[in-house]
């Protein structure tokens, strides 16, 4: 084998707005090699793919492929240079057939092309990666893991010379899975590159040669086959540095009365689930993302199916639509801010008055100043600076954004909050701030239900700790009796070794004998 | 059924346990669902022209059928070009200009060029149109309805200041030319095979190049597309000239036709256009526009004019009908097609 690595990374920093993403990160990928790609959210693996992927541009640092310096300027000239990437959120078109899909600018004929031949063609890659499919389904008619699979099968014509898969058995069954280790083994057999990134451990110990821990930015460790285990892994994961929170919940604002009571809540992600939590209460669910813990948040706040029943104050309330939802007093704050909760065309002001315009209106009118009066009040509040309540959102930092949408439902008094990756994209500075609204809320009585894959988030919020791991709670217990270790541990095994074992285990039995 | 539908299923069916109505793994639609889904544009039109077949002895003839194909030239041409800018995810509004632009353009160069240089610089200058449409929508960054409604405007400003506001007569000797509007292969009218002629050009550059696979593919996913490696930019600008050279080839047959070329009255070819695609779009149950459907569609919009003409309703409820088909066709469409959620108003 050739003794230069495929790909070489050097010293690769990355800085946004003051903070720095990477400090420095030194890595090399063989040809070959599956690489395992561990770290905390945070931690700066999504950064470095990005920059490998030609996504964002280091700020320093050099990138080598096969031994000569490269720039990676975007993802078409990526792609130009055999660096090709698998994202959690896998595009297909959805009018198009499976095999149409595969090919797609790759067509077999020069100036004509022959449904045949792209059928032919198409269904001899799937034969060769072992997924059985029929190539002229319908893209947009495939379950979230056959187009996983069909968009790893898009990468098999493209001579790649290094894929990212970025948790590709998130959306996977145990079998499919499998599938999936067979082709991972295929690219391998042809010398190509592999990172894989994951948070489930066995599976990294499963298939990667070797694995790289990321830890604040910088490399902490890189481990041969049989050296990743639980201990080593969670040892160099774990960022002693900053264990001191500056923010911690001590349960003190913990009332008595229940306010949500939720039994046997299931989609088809999710095992049934129910739940508890008491006002001033802060329930965190936390597990690999796309293990099922999203479906919490998307079944209480009435934007996905589920089963199940939900009572809030006592009172059982419909979950079919978010405006059901909301009537009900659940207010969600979903993770794609941008997307899900703001409006970024509209001003602060415009965006925090949204859900209590009712309330600010006279006579059917809404002054102008009455309304920036109240958005500067929430602004000062949520230490928004500077207080800017007539800027478009757009311009706001993703720090600001995320207390703006959190104060957009702070004064409107809901009983619950559903709050999905507060943290998410957003700066070191502000995530205290972040920290201390959350748990404001809760000392105003309110019930809180934190969604999080930061552990650091649920040591320092959380009052009890559910884990979800591949549609189950494996695990259940009040934070006080959760260390940092064990909890990564669960996360990443989905299996409990805790002797505070949990009071009830979901379906965990039946998933072992899967 | 497959390895991984089975996986798949048993997950689903074990998530669903106690679960009531937990999400299907798949919708499975009913025989009688699907079959109308495919047919039920087609089996209105039928029903109608049986309709008006039973109430007028003229309707079902040889020589109506005739009458039907030769009206509806103009509008098909053009109707054809806006399908490949729909199938991109686009509008052209500048198109029924584009006709008014090309048949004044043919009529005021035969009598400098000839009738032959004039087609071919009519065609160039509606491709130009096409070029730049395409050009400020995709590296302009505009969007397509803004763009070509400026576009229209413009067009319509020239159109009047060239011709003065008079309409540009072409001369009773350019027999050569006036054939192409005016002859007849036997029976049939030059223009219908004209028609015939570009339908299936396009129809066979659609289903058999890259031209139709690529347009089809940047319009549904422009994203996946891009990643696929794809000049996305390329194909856009092609549909939006495909558009444009469809309604120049409309503009020259106008002009053939009438002997003259006017400086008003395209604009009433755009919104036919917008008609005919969508209820296109319902044809065989594509649900997404495609040129045979649209070709079904401006078909069904005149032999509803005719027939309705024939069996003595008012001009005025022939629009009533074919707005409320319009909107009956597409919404029968969507209810069969049921998204999750509908966010989308446009």
């Amino acid at each position: 084998m050739n003794a230069t690595p495929l790909v070489e990374l050097k010293n690769l920093e990355k800085e946004f707005a003051g903070t720095k993403a990477l400090k420095g990160v030194s890595l090399s990928f063989l040809r070959g090699e599956v690489h395992g790609l561990l770290g905390e959210n945070g931690a700066g693996k999504s950064t470095l793919i990005k920059i490998l992927t030609g996504v964002y541009a280091p700020s320093a640092g050099e990138i080598f492929l096969e031994g000569s310096p490269v720039r990676v300027s975007s993802p078409p000239e990526a792609h130009r240079l055999g660096l090709g990437a698998v994202y959690q959120d896998a595009e297909l078109v959805s009018s198009f057939t499976v095999g149409q899909n595969i090919l797609l600018g790759n067509e077999p004929g020069r100036i004509g092309i022959s449904d045949r031949a792209i059928h032919d063609e198409a269904a001899e890659i799937l034969s060769q990666m072992g997924i059985e499919l029929d190539v002229r389904r319908l893209a947009g008619a495939l379950s979230a893991a056959e187009m996983q699979l069909v968009t790893l099968a898009t990468l098999f014509h493209r001579r790649y010379k290094l894929i990212v898969l970025d948790e590709p058995t998130a959306r996977l069954s145990a079998a499919e899975s499998e599938v999936l280790f067979r082709i991972v083994d295929g690219f391998k057999a042809q010398g190509i590159a592999i990172v894989y990134i994951s948070h489930r451990l066995r599976e990294v110990q499963q298939i990667c040669d070797r694995a790289t821990i990321l830890r604040g930015g910088l490399v902490s460790g890189t481990l041969n086959r049989g050296e990743v285990t639980e201990d080593r892994v969670t040892e160099l994961m774990v960022d002693r540095s900053r264990s001191e929170l500056a923010t911690y919940n001590d349960g003190n604002s913990v009332r008595p009365e229940v306010l949500v009571e939720v039994a046997g809540l299931g989609t088809a992600q999710l095992a049934p689930l129910s739940f508890k939590i008491q006002a001033g209460e802060v329930l965190g669910f936390t597990g690999p993302v796309g293990g099922g813990m999203e479906d919490v948040a998307r079944a209480l706040g009435g934007i996905s199916r589920h089963s199940g029943t939900a009572k809030v104050r006592g009172k059982a309330v419909n979950l079919a639509t978010p405006i059901a939802a909301r009537r009900s007093g659940i207010a969600l704050i979903p993770e794609d801010r941008r997307k899900q909760a703001l409006f970024p065309a509209l001003s602060a002001a415009e965006n925090i008055c949204l859900p209590v315009l009712h309330s600010l209106q006279h006579f059917l009118m809404i002054r102008p100043g009455t309304m920036k009066r109240y958005a500067e009040a929430v602004l000062d509040q949520l230490a928004v600076r500077p207080r800017a309540s007539s800027t478009q959102v757009r311009f706001f930092s993703g720090g600001n954004q995320q207390k703006l949408v959190i104060g957009k439902w702070m004064s409107a008094k809901a009983t619950v909050y559903i709050i999905v990756e507060p943290t998410n994209g957003v700066d070191v500075g502000a995530i205290k701030e972040i920290y201390d609204i959350i748990l404001q809320l809760a000392r105003d009585g309110a019930a809180v239900l934190l969604i999080s894959s930061s552990l650091n988030e649920m040591l320092a919020l959380a009052d009890r700790i559910m884990v979800i791991h591949d549609g189950n709670c494996v695990a259940e217990a009040p934070k006080k009796s959760w260390t940092y270790d064990d909890l990564l541990a669960v996360t990443l095994s989905g299996k409990s070794r805790h002797t505070a074992s949990p009071p009830h285990v979901t379906r965990s039995t039946e998933e072992e004998s899967r | 059924m497959t390895h991984v539908e089975q996986e798949s299923l048993a997950k689903a069916n074990t998530a669903k346990g106690t679960a009531v109505n937990a999400v299907p793994a798949g919708r499975r639609e009913s025989a009688v669902m699907r079959f109308l889904r495919q047919w039920g544009t087609i089996i209105v039109l039928v029903v109608a022209a049986v309709g008006f077949s039973i109430a007028s002895p003229y309707f079902a003839t040889a020589s109506n059928l005739n009458n039907i194909l030769f009206s509806m030239i103009v509008s098909a041409l053009v109707s054809m070009g806006l399908t490949w800018v729909v199938i991109a995810g686009s509008f052209d509004l500048s198109i029924g200009l584009t006709v008014t632009t090309s048949s004044i353009l043919v009529a005021f160069l035969i009598p400098i060029t000839g009738p032959w240089l004039a087609i071919v610089f009519a065609l160039l200058a509606a491709c130009l149109i096409g070029v730049v449409n395409g050009l400020l929508v995709t590296y302009g960054r505009l969007s397509g309805i803004v763009v070509t409604l400026g576009v229209m405007f413009v067009l319509d400003g020239i159109n009047v200041f060239i011709t003065g506001g008079y309409q540009v007569p072409v001369s009773y000797d350019e027999t050569a030319f006036l054939y192409l509007g005016q002859g007849k292969l036997g029976i049939v009218g030059v223009p219908v095979i004209i028609l015939v002629a570009v339908f299936i050009v396009a129809l066979i550059a659609a289903a058999r190049t890259r031209i139709g696979h690529y347009i089809a593919a940047v319009g549904d996913n422009p994203m996946a597309a891009f990643y696929s490696g794809i000049n996305v930019y390329r194909w856009v600008i092609l549909a939006f000239v495909l558009s444009a050279l469809m309604s120049g080839i409309a503009g020259v047959i106008v002009t053939a036709i009438s002997s003259s070329a006017q400086p008003v009255g395209g604009e009433g070819y755009l919104l036919e256009a917008f008609a005919a695609v969508f209820l296109g779009a319902t044809v065989l149950g594509k649900g997404k526009p495609h040129l045979f459907g649209t070709l079904v569609g401006v078909f069904f919009l005149y032999m509803v004019d005719s027939g309705m003409n024939m069996v003595g309703f008012p001009f005025a409820a022939r629009h009533i009908f074919q707005g409320l088909v319009l909107i009956v066709a597409v919404g029968a469409n969507a209810l069969l097609n049921r998204e999750e959620v509908h966010l989308k108003f446009i």
